[in-house]
């Protein structure tokens, strides 16, 4: 019985990173796409358009996906080396594994 | 204990250690061509990437990923049976006639992984090959120890043993990642409605391909490990190894090698499954599935609750075919893989039990071989079965059903 709460308990944790990231990340870039798109082609007829600003929208949106990327690719590497990536002041830290 | 027929010769033990490498780079091969679908399944059918192209990637990037793990994965079979100290160590008490018994275990487990991954790779299933590898190593372990020296549960609230490292994670994954891909399949579709499809096809086409290297790499610093941690388990109660802080290099080149060749002869069974049996893809489901694999297998195996590759990336191409409106999951195939799943553990270890049986009544000198042999013709008997039916890069994005319509027209093969 321990086993499954314990079981649970990582389960909740790795479901809220993984909507956090795994959904929140393609959102993201979904959005860039859409701002991109948005810079080449009026969205709606009428309004002002700011196709620097759309632009703009996109290239923040995407640099924040790819340095997640690079998060997870500097903790596939640290990891493979034996070192842990921790986030205990929001700023990722490498550290020898414990 | 059976006494040997010469107790001066070393060859009978130094076959065995010959026949446990072989078998475990054998292994770690079809690891590699059963899971080239978990990266690579959603970028071959939405064409993200060339068929090629894509087993090639893949197949690269494992080989990176096996040398980037310099951490010493010596501790692997510690998850579910009791032949190593906790520093990755053979207990003492298996070290006797050249570690024989520790190698016969090691050898039968691995026969039952691999025949269990040959027969799911016929089926065309894709199942988890670390969970073949301890259902073989548990079966072994029941035939030659008997079942207390199985882990089946750890202590307490530490995730430990079959239940805590292998069914647990096994039932809760699937779920997992269903519900992330989900998600991002319905974000991704709601934010980029009404976008024109050229940026959408060009521009998630680069996220596919991005996550799924993601996919691609870790797998190749978590599974190529696995293999390295039982040969050079292997080579120490063999007496040819002295240290559990070091792995030989021939072992991880041999290792690195061995997984790099299996992603890049690609199970395209198990892709074509994968990519176009279980849902009909696009773009957006196949960046919205590979991003949510590639999140969980990473935040899962930091967060300490490692979960199989495998579970993750169906459960997400599952979660994305749900999360589309009018996107459909074929449940006949769902279902299909499901019960692989749950029968993986117990099928691997009947296998490595009864091999290991064979292995008992044949003796100590012609045991290994004829185990050896055995797995030979299974695998050349399987292979044979593939050919009447072959799913090769110029199939594999065939239509799953067949064109109801006689006159629909075939592009060739």
């Amino acid at each position: 019985m321990n086993q499954v709460i314990a079981a649970a308990d990582g389960a909740w944790r790795v479901l809220l990173a993984g909507l956090l990231l795994g959904a929140g990340l393609p959102a993201l870039f979904a959005l860039g796409i859409r701002q991109l798109a948005a810079a080449h082609v009026p969205d709606t007829a009428g309004a002002r358009w700011h196709p620097g600003l759309h632009r703009a929208a996109a290239y923040v949106s995407f640099a924040v996906v790819v340095l997640a990327v690079l998060l997870g690719l500097s903790y596939i590497v640290a990891h493979g080396f034996g070192y842990v990536i921790t986030f205990d002041g929001i700023i990722p830290v490498v550290r020898p594994k414990k | 204990m059976t006494k040997r027929p010469y107790d001066a010769s070393v060859t009978p033990e130094f076959i065995l250690l010959g026949l446990v490498v072989l078998t475990a780079l054998a292994f770690d091969f079809t690891n590699g061509f059963h899971d080239t679908a978990n990266a690579m399944a959603t970028s071959i059918a939405t064409r993200a990437l060339s068929p090629k192209a894509a087993v090639t990637l893949c197949a690269v990037l494992n080989l990176v990923g096996a040398f980037l793990s310099v951490e010493v994965a010596l501790t692997v079979t510690n998850a579910v049976i009791r032949i190593q100290n906790p520093d990755g160590s053979p207990k003492p008490e298996f070290l006797a006639n050249g570690g024989h018994d520790l190698l016969m275990i090691i050898l039968c487990g691995l026969v039952g992984a691999i025949v269990w991954n040959l027969l799911t790779w016929l089926w065309g299933l894709p199942s988890s090959s670390s969970h073949a590898l301890f259902g073989g190593l548990v079966g072994s372990t029941i035939a030659g120890l008997g079942p207390s020296a199985v882990k089946w549960t750890g202590d307490g609230t530490k995730l430990d043993g079959v239940i805590g490292k292998v069914l647990l994670p096994g039932l809760f994954s699937p779920v997992i990642a269903a519900i992330v891909a989900m998600t991002a399949t319905w974000a991704v579709f709601r934010i980029s409605s009404g976008v024109a499809r050229a940026f959408l096809d060009s521009g998630f086409r680069w996220g596919q391909i991005g996550t799924a290297s993601l996919v691609s790499l870790s797998h190749g610093t978590n599974d190529a490990q696995k293999t390295m941690g039982v040969i050079t388990l292997a080579l120490i109660a063999s007496g040819a190894w002295h240290t559990t802080h070091d792995i030989p290099l021939w072992v991880k080149v041999a290792c690195a090698l061995a997984i790099a060749l299996g992603t890049y002869i690609g199970g395209w069974r198990i892709i074509r499954t994968m990519g176009k049996g279980l849902v009909e893809i696009s773009p957006p489901q196949g960046m919205a599935a590979e991003s949510s694999s590639a999140a969980i297998i990473l935040a899962s195996s930091q967060l300490g609750f490692a979960l199989s590759t495998t579970h993750v990336a169906t459960g997400s191409i599952m979660g994305t075919g749900l999360g589309m409106k009018g996107g459909r999951v074929r449940w006949r195939v769902a279902a299909r893989m499901l019960v692989a799943w749950l029968i993986t553990l117990p099928s691997a270890g009947v296998v490595g039990a009864l091999v290991w049986f064979l292995g008992d009544v044949t003796g100590p000198v012609v045991g290994p071989i004829a185990v050896f042999v055995l797995l030979c013709g299974l695998t050349m008997w399987m292979w044979l079965h593939s050919r009447h039916e072959p799913v090769h890069p110029g199939n594999v994005n065939d239509e799953w059903e067949a064109p109801q319509a006689p006159t629909e027209e075939r592009v060739g093969v």
